[in-house]
């Protein structure tokens, strides 16, 4: 049971929790908080990917001896997860927004309610 | 982090992942909305050390500030607003 | 509609159990980032290998990036300037207005910090951004005319972008290479002065990401329906 093995099964729950909270939940803001709830569980899975034992930050100090290849984790994943969580709170922020004026709209933040309105 | 011995690392990474899935399930079940936005923003926390296990820092810094910060106030505003008549 | 999310949930279980027993085996870096650590540091000059993959190798997803911060920001304020009427702030309570008289100038020097050593430290343009935008959303919670300094948001974010994209250009223009960082000298890496314009695009984009999302707060802030 090492670390990698830990953090795998740890996102991997997270997102199954995530989507089940998406398609059970009826408040449109639960809704929106179980879409958090994925989006933080698929970094976390994305940054495991690049995740390698034993290893340093993909920071190259003075104290670094030896070549560089053999002592750090991946760095690509972690760049795109960096945009990812901030594109991610935006995305979060403006289906706040549009479940707000929908509920304004519909009188209720229930989503069952949304079948009526029609074409 | 290879500074740390390794089985305290494992510690961490154990006791971090438990609360993370624990608040996470308990959020969808809560009743109360304001303790669910609270206890997202308290598994986006978790998430940031995490990610520092994982020697991500620059992951990590960002996690930290706009999942447990900015996020949590953008849902707070949300709660706020919206309109259950 | 049950059949299908049945299904759908069987195959989730399916894969978390693969996951659960395979061997993940992998014990060194595969062929794109052994390129990025061999020689990061001689073409870049930046010692943040993460800042040099954002920046230079990966300069157009991070192109991307900013232009799908940028819509969304521009609906989410279009949103709520068209469908809702401006509020008044209620007055903060005492520790909040204390605190928003002591604390948004260190964190502010602290967002700067992360912004400008983006290629030496953990850092870079977006947490030094998201940090000013802490800062920002503390001045709008605690002081009573702080969605004032919204009215330049705009400004600054478009600003920030158009500088980002135009100085891709400079490297066509010198390198034939859009984003390429030499075209100013490389220096040696670990110093302030290093990386070629890599602390002008961090500048850059540090400066978009705080000015947007402090634009989306101040939105929330300023507009609502009956308060």
């Amino acid at each position: 049971m090492t670390i990698s093995r830990i953090v795998l099964i740890a996102a991997m729950t997270l997102i199954g929790i995530g989507l089940v909270g998406i398609l059970t939940r009826r408040h449109l803001i639960r809704i929106a908080l179980a879409f958090t709830l994925a989006s933080t569980g698929l970094n976390i899975l994305l940054v495991w990917t690049g995740y390698l034992e034993g290893r340093n930050a993909p920071i190259i100090n003075a104290e670094l001896d030896g070549l560089a290849v053999d002592q750090i984790v991946d760095p690509l994943p972690q760049a795109l997860v960096l945009t990812a969580i901030v594109i991610g709170v935006a995305v979060s922020a403006l289906f706040i927004v549009v479940g707000v004026l929908t509920s304004r709209v519909l009188g209720t933040a229930d989503v069952r309610e949304l079948r009526k309105l029609k074409w | 982090m290879v500074m740390i011995h390794e089985h305290i690392l494992l510690g961490i990474a154990s006791v971090g992942s438990l609360t993370m899935i624990v608040a996470a399930i308990w959020a969808l079940i809560v009743r109360d909305l304001l303790a669910a936005i609270i206890l997202v923003g308290f598994v986006s926390l978790t998430a940031s050390v995490l990610f520092l296990l994982m020697n991500a820092p620059d992951v990590a810094i960002t996690e930290a500030s706009i999942g447990a910060g900015l996020s949590t106030l953008i849902f707070l505003w949300g709660r706020a607003r919206i309109h259950e008549s | 509609m049950r059949t299908v999310l049945a299904f759908a949930a069987a195959l989730y279980v399916s894969l978390f159990i693969t996951a659960l027993f395979t061997d993940a085996d992998i014990s060194d870096l595969g062929p794109v980032a052994r390129t990025y650590a061999q020689n990061g540091i001689n073409d870049v000059g930046s010692a943040n290998l993460v800042t040099a993959v954002i920046v230079t190798y990966r300069g157009l997803d991070t192109l991307g990036e900013v232009t799908v911060l940028f819509t969304a920001s521009t609906a989410i304020i279009l949103l709520l300037s068209l469908h809702a009427i401006a509020r008044r702030a209620s007055p903060a309570s005492d520790i909040v207005s204390l605190t928003a008289r002591v604390l948004p100038a260190p964190i502010l020097l602290f967002g700067l910090y992360i912004i400008a050593h983006g290629h030496l430290s953990p850092g870079g343009g977006f947490p030094g951004g998201a940090v000013i935008a802490s800062a920002a959303l503390l001045v709008l919670l605690g002081c009573a005319g702080g969605v004032a300094f919204a009215h330049w948001l705009p400004l600054a974010e478009s600003f920030a972008g158009l500088s980002f994209a135009l100085l891709g250009f400079w490297g066509l223009l010198r390198m034939t290479q859009y984003l390429n960082n030499s075209v100013i000298p490389l220096g040696v890496p670990g110093n302030l002065i290093s990386a070629g314009i890599i602390p002008l695009i961090s500048t850059a984009i540090g400066v978009k990401v705080a000015s947007e999302l402090s634009a989306i707060l101040a939105a929330f802030r300023a507009k609502g329906w009956e308060e």
